[in-house]
């Protein structure tokens, strides 16, 4: 062998072994080895994790975009190897990403700051960014460009924006809580889904909906009915279109909470519609006897309709539906299957644990695996869809250390702690709010003290808890009483408990959307403002002090953090006060009193306030009271 | 005296027996850990759950090491139901001191070998088990046969748990006129027990739950037919348990149980499973046989002999190996000494539709002659709902009357509710599967005040006076 071929040889396995190397440290990344990275400790200062949420493979399947809950960020990672390409900022909390259908521009709602960033995909740079509605949660552009359609949360409506421009071109009502929207295959219509409850009669089943969009027209054509189901998350269709898949969660907030076993509190589900299923959509289960897949958030269902797989947040897996098993299974037996605990069994192929809070997911283009993000531990979960087992664990450039704040958010999020892992504090606070639900809890008395849910954004300084001001603080409400009550298993450690109430007190109001910058008052909600406040009633008579708005909902949460008699207790409540709510957003948070029974601000005194022990307000003009929730929304 | 001697001497004869014994070495590499195990020269299976002896010549613990085996408690006239603590270093234990004592509940430290009664009873106690939070749970003979009963284990707890499960001291967890024998203690913490089917009745053996507190009592599945002891948690979840000729298993996605295809032989039951996922069985070829300690690995066609003694049965295998604790149940009682009882749709049964719509339960009681003495009636409203106070810790049963008081539908069995209990039935007879319909039950739309046995009790069992 010549020198030269002997040194080209040596070259050539130089330059092998470098390319095995550089292979050998792509499958090293993908194959999780930073996962391994010990999480040590506790730290008080609050740290910023990425916090994945979404995730999306480029148009040629070369990058993935990871969208983080936390940072406020989109990262750019190489598919293939994991290695981080770019980080582009973007708005406060973004929440829905997509693409393009020309693949040009990638698509972020950012659910704090109301906006929506455009980012051009071959550059990289946000390129627009553009003002939507409220808390908007999920984009689509319609296939022929026209269009963006935006779910906005918080105004319960899609917003139609004109695609190229941004400008807002009319908005379509959709359901309470509009979250997630997802294109029919052929883009002809869009399916919006809801994190909320429609507004129902007191103490009747929740009922939610799936808003169908026709995407030419840009109106709605439809209304699928949920019918039971509080709060429903992501939707996904087949590719063939043909079977349309909703993941959600039907609460037994209508029956006594006595007990967790045979699906006590909640059953997780799935809403099966479209050609394959029949006329009428199907709710199916995805629970089983003894072990939950609390709270179904993401859905995906292979190209070649093998499989559906379903990330669980509370419960931290991902479940493996056989979708011609799980259709045979609908067709031949007899309905309904919600309560059937045993149904799921005849369709789950498997369940297959992943991280803390595991959210969004992205098949890979070759559909050898599947991507899961796990929001709460800066992970992504390799499936691989062959075995249908874990490959590996990829855990992004994230902070090593655990905070205080992020290990109270993990205790908040997951179900371990519950009998049978089958619900989490988020169960009801769906993404740390509310849930819109009342509840019959135990140990007041069955079919007694009805309670609605409260908001628990900025808590601190708004003790004491429950409706009947029982729990003095957090550590109560949040210790004792919740495992007893609730978990009905042993809970969490003391330092555990700690770090939750830690959490739940750092929770932030979101904005008000009703402020104006600089926090000026409208005419209305000055006039509102001045009625809240006010000393004498419309005929001149002197309102007792503790007859006006301001003196039980006094500070600046709106409360005096003491106990009344309102007179809205009923028949069914047991004897006792009623704890002074916060007004924190409280336009948000319908229904109100303390068992949920005033369907709007305003029935709380047109209906329920007859005797003025309410405050005075039976004085009050049809247009005065409409003052005064104008001005309440501004708190 | 004669008892000490006796006892010395069966504890001499078991030595010699096992002096030439151990463990085939590959057998003992797969199980990776000791082994206590419980040998007796007769077994009589099931005898207990009929109120018999089911070690009539007695029975020892041995602690089989990697290659011998050896009496574990050698000066007691007779041992058994090893029950190894969480942390792997305690062992409760039934065991008689002289051949004349009844079976008492004692613990025995694997260090040193100390041992230490843990509860005293004027009658047998049996079949120990460790709960979490510092309590433990066993069977105890009554007049109306075994009861389940807690108290604390004697260890007092590194800390103060938020809510105890029960205690301090004795709770009965059972009350029911049935023998009752706790079998394992399930990871979220539920104490699953056997009885006979229907409980408080019949003499099917069966497996069912109960909190550890004595709440929330049921059928494990109702799945019931077959008889079926045994039952042991598996790591998996599964709870596996012996027909006698076979094995099979309840899984968490099934209402009903699934066949383990297990190579053919009687199977005494209580599987401990080792660290690799193997198998330690007892198992006999014929009914006439000794048990001998097999190692299976699940899926295969061949068991290996692990220990046989010629003459004596080896039964009750367990590890000796830390283990995970069970979930401590947090005790929601209130003091109260009746129950709450809501049943959302009476009408609902796995036994199929009524013939007739119910229009009022009939709530029974039993007697101290085990008599079904009727407590009273209570209106089942048109959605199948009803709603009762009934006396707490008290057999109970109902049976569902129409229109002209016939009875449509009468339960079988009976149950109990714990005094300060409130607690949701979906039907009657539905299943663990069933789930609730999410509806306000028409009954607490009525009245949220439940119609009241518990005077109507009180006459019924003092004869009206």
């Amino acid at each position: 062998m010549s020198r030269q071929a002997h040194g080209r040889l040596r070259a050539g396995a130089v330059g092998g072994m470098l390319l095995i190397a550089a292979a050998f440290f792509a499958v090293a990344l993908w194959t999780g080895d930073e996962a391994q990275a010990v999480i040590t400790g506790r730290v008080g200062d609050p740290l910023v994790y990425p916090s994945p949420i979404e995730l999306l493979y480029s148009p040629n399947g070369t990058q993935l975009y990871v969208l983080c809950n936390e940072s406020d960020e989109l990262r750019v990672l190489d598919a293939s190897t994991g290695a981080a390409i770019k980080s582009i900022q973007v708005g406060h909390i973004p929440r829905g990403i997509s693409l393009s259908p020309d693949g040009s521009r990638l698509f972020v709602t950012n659910t704090w700051d109301d906006t929506l960033s455009v980012i051009d995909t071959a550059s990289l740079q946000v390129v627009a960014e553009w003002p939507v509605g409220a808390e908007p949660s999920s984009v689509i552009e319609d296939r022929g460009g026209k269009h963006l359609f935006v779910a906005n949360r918080i105004s319960n409506d899609v917003a139609v924006l004109n695609a190229r421009t941004g400008a807002e071109e009319k908005r379509l009502a959709a359901g309470r809580g509009a979250s997630y929207i997802t294109p029919s295959p052929d883009g002809s219509r869009l399916y919006v889904t809801h994190v909320y409850p429609n507004p129902t009669p007191h103490r009747t089943a929740p009922e939610s909906e799936i808003t169908v969009i026709d995407t030419a027209r840009a109106v709605v054509v439809d209304r699928i009915p949920l019918h039971s189901i509080a709060h429903s998350f992501h939707l996904t269709f087949s590719r063939d279109g043909r079977l349309g898949v909703v993941a959600e969660m039907h609460p037994k907030n209508l029956v006594p909470l006595a007990h967790l076993e045979h699906g006590g509190a909640f059953v997780d589900t799935l809403t099966l519609f479209g050609t394959d299923v029949g006329d009428k959509p199907v709710e199916v289960p995805l629970d089983e006897l003894e072990r939950y897949a609390a709270r179904p958030f993401g859905v995906l269902i292979t190209p070649d309709k093998k499989f559906l797989y379903v990330t669980s947040e509370g419960s931290e897996i991902v479940t493996v539906v056989d979708v011609p098993r799980l259709l045979r299974y609908i067709h031949t037996h007899q309905g309904p299957f919600a309560e059937d605990l045993s149904a799921s069994g005849n369709y789950v192929v498997t369940r297959i644990a992943v991280g803390h809070d595991p959210r969004g997911m992205a098949l890979s283009p070759d559909g050898s695996k599947l991507l899961v993000a796990n929001r709460l531990e800066d992970t992504i979960s390799v499936i691989d869809t062959h075995t249908n087992r874990l490959a590996s664990t990829v855990r992004l450039a994230a902070p090593k250390q655990m905070s205080v704040l992020r290990h109270g958010e993990q205790t908040f999020y997951t179900a371990r702690y519950s009998f049978q892992g089958q619900i989490a504090c988020a169960n009801c606070h769906i993404d740390s709010t509310f849930d819109g639900l009342q509840w019959d809890l135990e140990p007041d008395g069955f079919g007694r003290d009805i309670v609605d849910n409260r908001p628990i954004e900025d808590l601190k300084g708004t003790e004491p808890y429950k409706w009947n001001g029982g729990n003095p603080n957090l550590p109560t409400e949040c210790g004792p009483r919740t495992e007893k009550y609730f978990w009905r298993s042993e809970q969490y450690d003391d330092l555990t408990l700690s770090d939750l109430v830690t959490y739940i007190q750092s929770l932030p109001p979101r904005p008000n959307r009703y402020k104006l910058p600089g926090y000026e008052l409208t005419p209305a909600q000055e006039r509102g403002k001045a009625l809240f406040v006010r000393a004498v009633d419309k005929f001149g008579a002197p309102i007792p002090l503790t007859n006006r708005c301001v003196y039980c909902h006094s500070g600046p949460k709106g409360t005096n953090q003491k106990s009344f008699d309102v007179g809205t207790k009923k028949a069914t409540d047991n004897p006792g006060l009623l704890d002074t709510p916060q007004l924190t957003n409280i336009a948000l948070s319908a229904p109100y009193l303390h068992d949920g029974s005033a369907s709007s601000l305003e029935e709380i005194w047109t209906v329920f306030n007859p005797e003025d022990k309410h405050g005075r307000t039976n004085d009050l003009t049809k247009d005065e009271l409409n003052d005064l929730i104008e001005y309440l929304r501004t708190r | 005296m004669r008892g000490r001697a006796s006892a010395f001497g069966i504890a001499i004869s078991f030595a010699l027996l096992l002096a030439p014994c151990g463990l085939a070495s590959d057998a003992a590499a797969r199980i990776g850990a000791d082994v206590i195990v419980t040998a007796a020269p007769v077994y009589v299976p099931l005898a207990e759950l009929r109120g018999q002896e089911r070690f009539p010549k007695g029975a020892q613990l041995l602690l089989l090491h990697a290659d011998h085996a050896e009496p574990l408690v050698p000066g007691f006239a007779a041992s058994a139901d090893a029950n190894v603590y969480f942390d792997g270093r305690l062992v409760l234990f039934a065991g008689k001191q002289l051949a004349s004592d009844p079976w008492q509940i004692w613990e025995l430290k694997l260090k040193d070998r100390s041992v230490r009664k843990v509860v005293v009873t004027a009658t047998d106690a049996e079949r120990p088990l460790y709960l979490p939070a510092g309590r433990m749970v066993y069977a105890v003979r009554t007049t109306h046969g075994f009861r389940l009963d807690s108290t604390d284990d004697g260890h007092p707890l590194p800390y103060t748990p938020l809510n105890p499960t029960a205690g301090p001291g004795e709770l009965a967890l059972s009350y029911t006129q049935a023998n009752a024998f706790p079998a394992d203690i399930l990871k979220d913490g539920r104490v699953l027990f056997e009885a006979g089917f229907p409980l408080g009745s019949g003499t099917t053996p069966e497996l069912y739950l109960v909190y550890a507190d004595g709440s929330g009592v049921e059928s494990y599945r109702c799945d019931h037919g077959q008889a079926r002891w045994g039952g042991v948690q598996l790591s998996s979840g599964d709870v596996a348990f012996t027909h006698g000729v076979s094995l099979a298993r309840f899984t968490s996605p099934l209402a009903h149980e699934e066949r383990i295809a297990a190579p053919a032989a009687q199977y005494a039951g209580e599987i401990a499973e080792t660290a690799s996922g193997d198998w330690l069985l007892s198992t006999r070829a014929s009914a006439s046989g000794p048990y001998v300690l097999k190692l299976w690995k699940p899926g295969t066609a061949a068991m290996e002999t692990v220990l046989a003694k010629n003459g004596e049965s080896l039964v009750e295998p367990v590890l000796v190996a830390p283990r995970t604790t069970p979930k401590r149940h947090p005790s929601g009682l209130h003091p109260w000494d009746y129950a709450n009882l809501l049943a959302l749709d009476a009408r609902l049964s796995r036994d199929g539709a009524l013939h007739g719509t119910p229009v009022a339960v009939r709530v029974e009681t039993q007697d101290a002659a085990h008599h079904a003495v009727v407590m009273g009636t209570a209106p089942v409203e048109k959605d199948g709902s009803f709603f009762v106070q009934v006396p707490g810790d008290t057999p109970i049963r109902f049976a569902l009357l129409d229109a002209k008081g016939a009875v449509l539908r009468q339960e079988h069995g009976w149950f109990w509710s714990r005094g300060g209990e409130q607690r949701i039935c979906v039907g009657c007879h539905t299943g663990p599967e069933r789930a609730a319909d999410n509806r306000v039950p028409a009954v607490l739309l009525r009245t949220t005040t439940p119609a009241d046995m518990t005077h109507a009790a009180q006459r019924a069992l003092t004869g009206g006076r």
